[in-house]
């Protein structure tokens, strides 16, 4: 990046001297209280957010009599683990975990596939029909799945595909509207001189595809992977209708569990298997955001 | 913000060179061309038409019919729209679900783009990315249950409001007025961090270049993020703010856990609650589907103004809508 | 570019080897070997709950070689019904399933569930019709057939607080009172007066139809009669006795415990003893074992103008069988075992969160808690389900208990609210 000469605004800085700590990216001269600020009001909003999370840690480490006698109280006294110990033993996670991972890498990939391809047709190809499709498309998102859910199952039953996982991958991979409308917000945000550049060699759609496009759309893909990720992760109605055998169980499934017809709700109990069930998730995503974040980086558009 | 011409997509056809039998050649690239966005389309066109659109259009029929999922199924006609239509409890939620529509979707994005920008300038941006992202990866069940927790009357939240404002703590799932606003937070709550990540995809992919370019030309910061930034991220605002009032407009599992059902006084009575209401608390499939359908049209007509306002507000690289 | 292509062929092979590994496993799920049937079904519940089940299930696999059982949870009340009414509505239900008593009514008018009556006679039944206690039955009896039976119960009972009553300088012990028959609804009352002047909740009361009904029966009225028709709004003693209930709610001395927060609510205020009573079923057993001190509490019946004890509502969940299973008798036989007084005893014992809905089993109840425990099977045994004209109706119950709301929060009157609910009833009912 070069060092652009700053703005006449700020305070001229001596050439070639990055803010201490922090080599702003863009080569902008911010100044060091401009960031500070900025750093100190999203370390606010970012403990309110968070905060919610927090106490639920908090609440999974006390134990049941304190929750009763002293239901305000802050930190646990006794701090005790075994409700980790409970959760995890009284619900097959471990099976759960695998279930839900391999479920979501299918649906990821078959979704990423399938949206930008049609994604790509809705943004550049004309062909008959494509903006009544495409509209289409949108409307069937805005059914609730209330609604369709028993014609949904009957579907399913008829298929054969009740208490199996392939009611849950395979209509969640090929039909997402949402993601084929995001990739064609992105398609459309690319400029067309590169399809030209190729569509003058002689490049055929296909290749277009592949060697022009999808490379271009790595921020995109890389945020649409972790959204349906996140949904077939977080996803609990359809496969509580769908899965009737334990070893086939999601996550979400199992948390459910805890809560209870009657009597006391062991809220130590539920917070633990909640942290169970979204540490993993945290840490996945703080793993995958660096290689996720640097492909956007790198990606750029470059050069215009 | 360069001019690139209008590049309508007929005008595509003009980039073909011409070749021996120039003419032939661009129809036949033309149909192949068309071909092509058909099997592009092709595998979601499948999963649609199967796994959506027929239970789509199952439900459709249920709207006209009488079903209480275990007997029969009877022809009532346009009779459930009428009954929907005039149920007071479906009005008013018609107007909690627009309401909350209308507050979670500016404020939501609003701070999601804010929070992005500000984000896209740091390099140490892990950090907050994980604070920001980790009411998204949090399960609803366990989101609503700590919520709840926490909006006790009697709990951390109205403590605190009460002893810094000096007002009675409030009430927050008790009170009609309130639950209302404490839906609303725990859905902004939720979904900040996820929109922060698109909106980040979305500015990494604003060339450099052109803020250099921007810059140089003497613009400040929030000349370049009104005039720069926002417009070129504007696609994918646009996205955003499709969805977010789709599914804004979906609310269901906030207000079924966190209000335990239709909240204090019907004060958080969402048409999706409503629905599940009338087909599984009430076994009604025939209203309640006739509910989802108006909620279709209202989705629509919500949608379309976004789509006619897309002409005015949206920056699209080629000028194309 | 190649790197994307190369990207893509890994993950297309990824995906075709997931795809087959899915199909392969796919393939699980029941149908037994030859000869062997198999008997599914379903129920809701925690997982020291379904513990208990499948210990059950090994049990009685054991000693039935020819049947194999395969039980399907669903862990949450609320959405097991919807996931009972997929799979009904698509032929795919289980063979023996529970259905909650707030839906019972809808699934009896329908024709999913098996008659039971002549196998409930039959010689292979460990479960006549007459072992149970009849009160229990409610909706599922229907004419002379029944459609499901109450696989246990719990009786809605005052618990109450020693030492709450101590701070607020009660002398008498409700259960000892009772025992006298002098448990009478002016010494109720009295408590709960010194309760709230001692700056205490007097009772605890969950809204839903055992309150109100519990309460109109105890004081002497009627709700609805035998024909099956409601007349608490122009039965004087009813509406006098909905009255003083509702008075007492209005100036705080009875707390709707549902308007508390969630769970750790209401059973907080009770073990820190800053409530006199709490009425509910016997699981209040876990939560003041947990607490801590569970010496302080016992349990009594509803109060009575005379002293003598009268019939009260009774939660109950029942067990149908699927009209369409393929396996009719085994089927049976497995509902009828987990409804014996063996079933039960096996199921409840040492649990302490249910009352066995069968004779013969009571001895999961006297394990020496409570100290006046028989009063639960007192109150089993007299008392009754929600009134089958009320609960044919799928959701007239809930809203009927958001018109007792609003009555106890004072926004409308006794009577208003009994005519109101009179005639939501005539609407629901007559006009179906």
């Amino acid at each position: 990046m070069t060092a652009a000469p700053a703005p006449a605004r700020t305070a001229p800085r001596p050439a070639g001297a990055p803010a201490p700590g922090r080599a702003p990216r863009t080569g902008r001269g911010a100044t060091r209280a401009r960031t500070t600020i900025l750093h100190a009001a999203l370390l606010l909003g970012g403990l309110l957010m968070v905060f919610p999370f927090v106490w639920m840690l908090l609440t999974s480490f006390k134990t049941l009599p304190q929750l009763l006698n002293d239901p305000l109280g802050l930190w646990p006294a006794p701090f005790t683990l075994q409700n980790y110990a409970d959760a995890w033993s009284d619900v097959p996670f471990g099976s759960a975990y695998w279930n839900t991972i391999y479920i979501a890498v299918l649906v990821v990939v078959g979704t990423l596939i399938t949206a930008a391809m049609a994604g790509y047709a809705f943004a550049r190809i004309p062909f008959r029909g494509s903006k009544v499709l495409f509209v289409l498309f949108l409307a069937t998102q805005m059914i609730p799945m209330q609604v369709t859910l028993i014609p949904f199952y009957f579907l399913m039953a008829r298929l054969g595909w009740v208490d199996s996982h392939l009611a849950l991958i395979v209509p969640a991979a090929l039909a997402n509207p949402f993601a084929v409308f995001l990739m064609r917000q992105f398609v459309l945000s690319l400029p067309k001189e590169l399809e030209e550049a190729a569509i003058v060699d002689g490049a055929g759609r296909w290749r277009i595809f592949w060697s022009v496009i999808l490379p271009n759309l790595r921020p995109g893909l890389g945020a649409l992977a972790i959204i349906v990720a996140l949904s077939t992760w977080n996803n609990f109605l359809l496969p509580l209708v769908i899965l009737n055998s334990q070893e086939l169980f999601t996550v979400p499934l199992l948390l459910q569990s805890f809560r209870g017809q009657f009597g006391s709700v062991n809220y130590g109990l539920i917070m633990a298997a909640s942290a169970i069930a979204t540490i993993p998730m945290l840490i996945a995503f703080v793993i995958g955001q660096r290689r996720i974040i640097g492909s956007m980086a790198a990606s750029g558009l470059g050069g215009r | 913000m360069t001019a690139l011409g209008e590049a309508t997509v007929a005008a595509e056809a003009e980039v073909v060179p011409a070749t021996p039998g120039g003419l032939r050649r661009e129809s036949a690239w033309r149909r192949r061309d068309r071909r092509w966005g058909y099997v592009f389309v092709g595998p979601q066109l499948l999963g649609m038409t199967l796994f959506v659109v027929v239970p789509f259009v199952a439900s459709l029929v249920l709207a006209f019919a009488q079903w209480d999922g275990l007997n029969d199924l009877g022809w009532v006609g346009f009779d459930n729209f009428r009954t929907e239509l005039s149920d007071p409890l479906f009005g008013r939620a018609i107007v909690n679900t627009l309401l909350i529509a209308l507050i979670t979707v500016p404020v939501g994005l609003g701070l999601a783009v804010v929070l992005a920008v500000a984000l896209e300038r740091l390099k140490t941006r892990t950090l907050y990315l994980i604070l920001f992202f980790a009411p998204v990866v949090t399960s609803s069940v366990a989101v609503a249950m700590i919520w709840q927790q926490l909006f006790r009357k009697d709990g951390v939240l109205s403590g605190f409001i009460a002893n810094v404002f000096h007002v009675a703590p409030p009430d927050w799932l008790g009170d009609p007025h309130l639950a209302l606003i404490a839906v609303c937070i725990v859905t902004i709550w939720s979904s900040v961090g996820l929109n922060v990540i698109i909106f980040l995809a979305g500015l990494q992919n604003i060339s450099p270049s052109i803020v250099e370019a921007a810059r140089l030309d003497g613009a400040g910061a929030l000349t370049l993020f009104f005039r720069v930034r926002l417009p070129l991220l504007s696609p994918i605002i646009f996205f955003s703010t499709v969805i977010a009032f789709i599914s804004s407009l979906q609310t269901f599992d906030t207000v079924f856990i966190l209000t335990a059902n239709a909240g204090p006084d019907n004060a958080t009575r969402t048409i999706v609650y409503h629905i599940y209401d009338l087909g599984f608390g009430k076994f009604q499939f025939g209203p309640a589907s006739a509910a989802s359908i108006i909620l279709l049209v209202i989705t629509l007509v919500i949608t379309g103004i976004q789509f006619a306002a897309q002409k005015k507000f949206v920056h699209y690289e080629d000028g194309a809508a | 570019m190649s790197r994307v292509d190369s990207t893509v062929r890994r993950a297309l092979a990824i995906t075709a080897a997931a795809a087959l590994a899915l199909s392969m496993a796919a393939c699980s799920g029941s149908g037994g070997g030859s000869g062997t049937k198999t008997v599914v079904w379903s129920t809701w519940g925690t997982p020291e709950e379904l513990t208990r089940y499948k210990d059950f299930d090994q049990k009685f696999m054991k000693e039935h070689p020819d049947i194999k059982v395969v039980l399907q949870p669903v862990a949450d009340y609320g959405d097991y019904h919807t996931k009972l009414l997929a799979q009904l509505a698509s032929g795919t239900a289980p063979d023996v399933f529970y259905i909650g008593d707030d839906k019972i009514g809808q699934f009896v008018n329908s024709k999913a569930l098996l008659p039971l009556t002549s196998l409930m006679e039959s010689s292979a039944s460990k479960t006549k019709p007459d072992d149970f206690a009849q009160g229990l039955f409610g909706a599922t009896k229907k004419g002379d057939e029944y459609y499901a039976a109450p696989n246990d119960s719990n009786p809605d009972a005052l618990w109450y607080d020693k030492e709450a009553l101590k701070k607020a300088g009660v002398t008498d012990d409700p259960a000892t009172l009772a025992a006298e028959g002098k448990w009478t609804t002016e010494a109720f009352l009295d408590m709960n007066e010194k309760l709230h002047k001692a700056g205490l909740t007097g009772s605890m009361f969950w809204n839903y139809w055992s309150t109100h009904y519990s309460w109109i029966s105890s004081q002497g009225g009627k709700a609805f009669d035998d024909s099956g028709k409601f007349v608490a709004n122009t039965d004087t003693t009813s509406v006098k006795a909905m009255d003083v209930l509702a008075k007492n709610f209005q100036n705080g001395t009875f707390v709707v415990a549902d308007t508390l927060p969630e769970g750790a609510g209401a059973d907080s205020v009770f073990v820190t003893h800053k409530a006199g009573f709490f009425v509910q079923g016997r699981y209040t057993i876990g939560t003041v074992k947990a607490a801590g001190d569970p010496e302080n509490y016992d349990v009594a019946p509803w109060p009575t103008p005379s002293g003598k004890a009268a019939p009260t509502g009774v939660a109950v969940s029942y067990l149908a069988i699927n009209a369409k299973t393929k396996n009719k008798d085994a089927a049976f036989t497995f509902w009828t075992n987990f409804l014996s007084a063996e079933g039960q005893t096996q199921r409840l014992q040492g649990g302490g969160n249910a009352v066995p809905s069968i004779k013969g089993a009571d001895k999961v109840v006297l394990d020496g808690y409570p100290e006046h425990a028989k009063t639960l099977l007192a109150m089993r045994d007299i008392g009754f389900e929600d009134y089958a004209t009320e609960a044919a109706v799928p959701g007239l119950s809930s809203d009927i208990s958001d018109k007792m709301l609003a009555l106890y929060q004072g926004k409308a009157s006794t009577k208003q609210t009994l005519d109101e609910v009179a005639k939501m009833i005539a609407d629901k009912t007559g006009g179906k």
